[in-house]
């Protein structure tokens, strides 16, 4: 692009030599168009070179006039030509260059935005932020380091090099943020370079990364042979400019982070809520139900008392009967009672006192013998006679519903073992253990076991009556009294539940 | 990439200056050789002739010497390349006014110079290398444009004539410029010192102190014409050539485009009679 308009030059000049025309001659301003030209194209090399070229072949018709006539008014105006093409060539060339290196600026500055736009991750768009700094500075090689130390900083370099001294110029700028300037890399008495001087010079150059939380990375440039001020000036610029992005960008995927992580609690917030509002809905059916069972039973017994002459013997069953339903019923309530004060965040009441393990056990264990005949209750003690310090009625009631739950999950029939020993892993309490061989409890529901309204369902378990609610107000009542319960269990070999209460001193 | 993988020391950071007692040095023993040999260049043709070329020869050697000192960072003591650099020079000029093919001695110089300068990767550092066949062939074609340009408008300007004297003296004029003359020049004001210069800073401040300090050598030059046109010409065509090896030297990594710029504009300027 530079020849056409250095051919134009020649070709004026050929023209005024073979036209016999002087210094005067009015094709000395055509030397203008191609100056313009070649600055236009090439900027202020091609401007320099154009000029240059112009007032070297306007000399020879501009300078024997001056030698003949002396310096006149028409002797300077050839001086002026000769001078004039290499003025505006230089002049314009440098517009344009300025001009130019302003566009290749904003250009980077928009393509780095977009690339540093936070859709994608840093790692991926750092190295073509390196590959736009390097064509804008018209670099040899640019490395980008995002982080604040050189071991951990994320590095992109184009071209790609992966080896890092801890001790370098770019560690150096990452660490204090000062900036390293070297007019030869090779030859700098600060550089231990390895390389061997070269006939061009390695101009060297790092520039800390910053944003308003301060240093965030660092930008390392090399070029090879001349590094004007305006080259120095942009990439401190973009320097600047890279810093804000990469804070952006930053910014905007730890916010992209928490809407996705604020999405997903809500998601499981939502599904949780249903999954209560449906045991709830579930619960409130069971319940009617569960009420509903032993009320038809006393409204029957005590109509048949009130309408009929019953014998004595009857009368006497019938009022066993509502006895039993009376207390069934009493059951319920007082579950609910204690899930009322549960979910409402009053304190159960309890009055802790030593209670015999043995009696407890083996009243419980008598009547459950005598309700379930296809089930073979066994309880073992490590030291008999031992007791616990519990409120017995809330104890009384721990150990119906485990064992409940036992006959419950074991509906072919089976053993039910109840022992207890010292909690072998918590000094001082008391292990109370219930293990039935039914058909166990799967891995993924272990977890909520313990919540309010949940039953595991398995085909032979289904026509179980029960609220959800006996395991939830065992724990409950568990930690009031500052024990716990744990549960082990495999389906098809049945389960373990673990209770740990309070031993009295001296025990076991 | 030597600024992630090289250590950096940021306290060693001012680096030493020029040895310039070292050039002192060198240079007052040039012109001590110089002025016995000015001293000497009286009296008989063959006695003169030997005077003036121990004169001659010493200038150039003591450029030549100073720019060994500069390209290869002026270790301590006489580097014997550098003295035998000098003393051949001195001895070429000496042979240059024993006879017609005399000056042919000349041809010794850069013989040697590319000698001694092999397998030195400094040398490589300051541009004693090699060029692509387009940059030299850059660098002839401005040359013979700024001699062509040279003689054009000296045979316009002042009517000097176009005309080798004779082919002899034409060619120890030409065997002149390759050997020492434009040899020394190139080899000092571009290759170390605009080399070096350059390296710490940038293009235009090296290149126009080079070309002045390059200038006012030969402006000191007692074989330039004295008249005010030549030597105003000499300071606008020397510019010119001298800025145009630097940018040459920049451009291709060479000292060859330049030093065949100046051959071609001194085969020119050998050819203009007053």
């Amino acid at each position: 692009m530079i020849v056409p308009p250095l051919v134009l030059v020649a070709a004026v000049a050929a023209a005024m030599a073979l036209t016999g025309q002087g210094s005067d001659s009015v094709l000395r301003h055509v030397y203008l168009v191609p100056t313009v030209w070649a600055a236009l194209a090439r900027g202020v090399i091609g401007g320099g070179l154009a000029g240059m070229l112009a007032g070297l072949l306007h000399a020879p018709f501009a300078l024997p006039a001056v030698e003949r006539e002396g310096l006149t008014s028409q002797t300077l105006d050839g001086l002026l030509a000769l001078v004039l093409p290499v003025l505006a060539g230089l002049l314009v060339g440098r517009l344009v260059d300025g001009s130019r290196a302003r566009e290749a600026r904003l250009r980077a500055i928009l393509a780095i935005q977009r690339r540093l736009d936070g859709r994608e991750p840093l790692e991926n768009a750092l190295p073509g932020v390196a590959e736009i700094l390097r064509d804008t500075l018209r670099a040899r090689r640019v490395a980008l380091m995002v982080g604040s130390d050189i071991r951990s900083a994320r590095l992109a370099s184009v071209p790609t090099s992966t080896l890092v001294d801890g001790d370098s110029a770019a560690a150096f700028t990452l660490a204090t943020g000062q900036p390293v300037t070297s007019p030869d890399l090779r030859g700098d008495p600060r550089v231990r370079a390895s390389e061997p001087r070269a006939s061009t010079p390695l101009r060297g150059l790092t520039l800390p990364l910053t944003s308003g939380a301060g240093i965030v990375g660092m930008v390392a440039v090399e070029w090879t042979g001349e590094l004007p001020q305006a080259t120095r000036v942009a990439a401190a610029e973009l320097a600047a400019h890279v810093g804000l992005a990469v804070e952006n960008a930053r910014l905007t995927m730890r916010q992209q982070r928490f809407a996705e992580e604020l999405c997903e609690k809500v998601a499981a917030a939502t599904a949780r809520l249903r999954e209560l509002d449906q045991a709830k809905t579930e619960f409130l059916s069971v319940v009617s139900h569960e009420l509903r069972t032993p009320l038809t039973a006393l409204q029957g017994f005590s109509e048949l008392l009130l309408r009929s002459a019953l014998p004595p013997e009857k009368a006497h069953r019938c009022l066993v009967y509502l006895h039993t339903e009376a207390c069934t019923l009493g059951r319920i309530v007082g579950e609910l009672l204690d899930l009322s004060r549960i979910e409402t965040g009053r304190p159960l009441e309890l009055r802790p006192e030593p209670v015999d393990l043995d009696a407890l056990m083996e009243r419980n264990l008598e009547l459950f013998a005598a309700e379930h005949r296809d089930h073979r209750f066994r309880w073992t003690s490590s030291a008999p006679g031992a007791a616990v310090h519990a409120d017995p009625d809330a104890l009384d009631r721990m150990m119906k519903n485990l064992l409940s739950n036992a006959v419950k999950y074991s509906p072919r029939g089976g053993h039910v073992r109840v022992s207890a020993s010292p909690a072998p892993d918590d000094p001082g309490m008391v292990e109370v253990a219930v293990e039935d061989d039914g058909v166990g409890i799967p891995a993924d529901q272990l977890p909520r076991i313990f919540d309010k309204y949940v039953r595991v369902p398995h085909p032979e378990t289904a026509a179980a009556r029960g609220l959800g609610l006996g395991l939830s107000l065992v724990k409950a009542l568990a930690e009031a009294h500052g024990g716990r319960i744990e549960v082990e269990s495999l389906p098809g070999k049945g389960s373990r539940f673990r209770l740990l209460l309070p031993g009295l001193d001296g025990q076991f | 990439m030597l600024l992630l993988s090289a250590p950096f020391e940021p306290s060693a950071g001012v680096p030493p200056g020029p040895p310039l007692r070292r050039y002192a040095q060198v240079g007052l023993a040039a012109a001590v050789v110089a002025g016995v040999g000015a001293t000497i260049a009286v009296g008989a043709p063959a006695r003169a002739g030997i005077g003036h070329g121990v004169a001659v020869g010493a200038i150039h050697a003591g450029l030549i010497a100073i720019g060994w000192l500069v390209a290869t960072g002026a270790a301590p003591g006489w580097p014997a390349p550098a003295l035998r650099l000098g003393v051949t020079t001195i001895l070429a000029s000496i042979a240059a006014r024993l006879g017609p093919w005399g000056p042919l001695a000349f041809l010794l110089v850069p013989a040697l110079l590319i000698r001694e300068t092999r397998g030195r990767p400094s040398m490589r550092a300051v541009g004693v290398d090699g060029a692509r066949l387009s940059h030299a062939l850059i660098g002839l074609g401005a040359g013979a444009f700024l001699g062509a340009h040279l003689l054009i408008t000296a045979s316009l300007t002042f009517g000097y004539r176009v005309h080798a004297t004779s082919g002899a003296a034409y060619l120890g004029a030409l065997a002149y410029d390759v050997g020492v003359n434009v040899l020394s020049a190139e080899w000092l004001f571009r290759g170390a010192l605009f080399t070096s210069w350059w390296r710490h800073g940038s293009f235009w401040p090296a290149a126009l102190g080079t070309t002045a300090l390059a200038l006012v050598r030969y402006l000191l030059d007692p074989a330039l014409p004295t008249a005010s046109e030549a030597r105003a010409g000499a300071i606008f065509y020397l510019g010119l050539v001298g800025l145009s090896a630097c940018a040459l030297r920049a451009w291709s990594g060479s000292l060859l485009p330049g030093y065949l710029a100046g051959l071609a504009f001194f085969a020119a300027y050998r050819t203009l009679t007053p």
